[in-house]
């Protein structure tokens, strides 16, 4: 029996298969994943336990608004990248050249595509995977990410100075110019160049309409493809419950006492004795890596005040400890531009409620700017450092 | 001009090592065969699974609907498609657990029938349109005797 002869690129013949077409999607998917490669390195840095230059506590939604892009950048990428690589398709059948030369170049610059597309293609499925908690895979997820962004920023760079001059050709002339296209691109297909353009911009746009609502409380009702309503008690979701978390019974012990210490001065409060302490309200969003985001307006201790009872002197890190005994993040550095900032709280209650023990019942933390794994719920033991 | 491509070139692979080293000292030989299994599967998938499916659906598209039809019929596939495979871990919940009620708590099932419902909708009426403008008579049209092919193609 005879195998089918793999196609050839000659045999691919719409016209819409085009550097004018490809570099028009290339400089947007390029911006996308730009915004998507920044915002990363933010996040990453901001959940570094030690921060040289200590990442700012304001403005409080900064967070909020750095992962919301980084999540709706590396959702509008899905549709670019999938007519992206659609108009390149037939390039994946071109014969090698000959000649041993010619073939080493050709053969280094497939190799970095071949890093571009693999990178590419992961970082969005892993992400958009992460976001819905779906984690089918035995890698650390956070480790992975970022190491492949780079890798993919990598070859994304690399990919742009291979073929500046034609994007560069390309972006300058009309979207029907055809002086770069193979031979046999000369097919009118059923719809344009714009018209492909335009359905590209527009499931791009749609993808975002369909997803954003998770962060962008007023597309909340067309979020169909949300990975939040943004419903749970007191009106703001939940990521990790105490029962994932394994606090159930600990957490509302009549024995729970959250210890202070600073040096060789400990103390000892129960949460009535939180509760007896000067109670401030403060209006700070829940950011989550994962994307997702709410305001909430949260009453408690401000840790500032808390610090004081054990005489810590300000600009002192402070080591938080959770109750929990699953997952990461158990144990947390709290830096001292945000143990210092007076909008940091030692929170006990929740848009008028009692903290839930979804959200960190006995006490849990909240502080401007900072990313949701950081906000430590079911907190048992705050430590200055030295 | 060949100096700023070769100095922008050297950066990509500048960045592209250093993601390659975080990559082989921070995971362990078992997270990198999975991580290298990731990397690759998503190629194989989109180039040999993905690509071809897209384009025997375009034939089909092109052999079963009326030639009115092709152009509204190929951007809503072209929409709905994207959308739906973005949406797939929604879709299928598989990250929902039951001790955490606010995650994945939509209905996403009945969001996907009302958007295919509308993309359906949209595809008709525009396939309408352009038949119907393509029976009147245009004698100011350039192009064929019988107007302009489908989505001006």
């Amino acid at each position: 029996m005879k195998l089918p002869a793999p196609p050839s690129d000659e045999q691919f013949t719409s016209r819409l298969r085009s550097a004018a077409v490809a570099a028009r999607i290339g400089l947007w998917l390029g911006i996308c994943f730009a915004i998507a490669f920044v915002t990363g390195l933010i996040s990453h840095y901001a959940q570094n336990h030690s921060q040289p230059i200590p990442f700012p506590t304001s403005p409080s939604w900064g967070y909020r608004v750095t992962q919301g892009l980084h999540v709706t950048a590396g959702t509008a990428a899905v549709p670019l990248l999938l007519v992206k690589l659609w108009t390149v398709y037939p390039r994946l059948f071109i014969r090698p050249p000959r000649g041993a030369r010619k073939l080493a170049v050709e053969g280094l610059e497939r190799a970095s595509i071949g890093v571009l597309v693999a990178g590419a293609v992961f970082q969005l499925v892993t992400g958009l995977m992460n976001s819905s908690q779906w984690y089918p895979w035995g890698f650390s997820f956070r480790a992975t990410h970022y190491a492949v962004g780079w890798v993919t920023i990598g070859a994304m760079v690399v990919h742009i100075a291979v073929k500046l001059p034609i994007i560069r050709h390309a972006l300058t002339g009309d979207v029907e110019d055809t002086s770069q296209d193979r031979p046999t691109a000369t097919r009118h297909g059923v719809l344009t160049r714009r018209g492909l353009l335009r359905t590209t911009w527009g499931a791009a746009g749609l993808a975002v309409l369909a997803t954003a609502g998770s962060t962008v409380p007023f597309l909340r009702d067309v979020s169909i493809f949300g990975v939040r309503s943004g419903d749970g008690p007191a009106g703001v979701p939940i990521n990790r419950s105490a029962s994932a978390a394994g606090v159930t019974a600990s957490a509302v012990s009549s024995s729970f006492m959250l210890t202070l210490v600073h040096g060789d001065t400990t103390t000892g409060l129960t949460r009535q004795d939180l509760l007896d302490l000067p109670q401030r309200t403060e209006s700070l969003p829940i950011a989550c890596v994962e994307g997702w985001s709410a305001s909430a307006t949260w009453t408690g201790v401000r840790m500032r005040d808390l610090l004081d009872l054990v005489a810590a002197p300000p600009g002192r890190d402070v080591v938080v400890t959770s109750l929990q005994q699953r997952g990461a993040f158990g144990v947390t550095v709290l830096q001292a531009n945000f143990a210092d900032d007076d909008r940091t709280l030692l929170a006990l209650g929740l848009n008028g409620e009692t903290l839930a023990l979804d959200h960190g019942f006995p006490c849990r933390v909240i502080a401007p700017d900072r990313p949701g794994v950081l906000q430590t719920k079911w907190v048992t033991r705050l430590e200055v450092q030295a | 001009m060949r100096a700023t491509r070769a100095a922008v070139g050297a950066l990509g692979v500048l960045a592209g090592a250093y993601g390659a080293w975080l990559l082989l000292s921070r995971l362990d030989p078992t997270q990198l065969t999975s991580a290298a299994l990731w990397l690759a599967g998503g190629v194989v998938l989109h180039d040999f699974v993905l690509t071809p499916l897209v384009l025997v659906g375009v034939l089909v598209v092109g052999r079963v609907l009326p030639r009115h039809a092709h152009a509204p019929a190929v951007v809503g596939l072209v929409v709905l498609g994207a959308v739906t495979l973005l949406a797939i871990p929604v879709l299928g919940r598989f990250g929902a657990r039951p001790d955490n009620p606010t995650l994945l708590d939509r209905s996403y099932g009945a969001g996907w029938l009302v958007l295919a419902g509308l993309t359906v909708v949209a595809v008709v009426v525009a396939s309408l349109v352009v038949r119907s403008r393509h029976r009147v008579p245009a004698p100011t049209t350039e192009g064929s005797p019988r107007g302009p092919r489908p989505g001006g193609g």
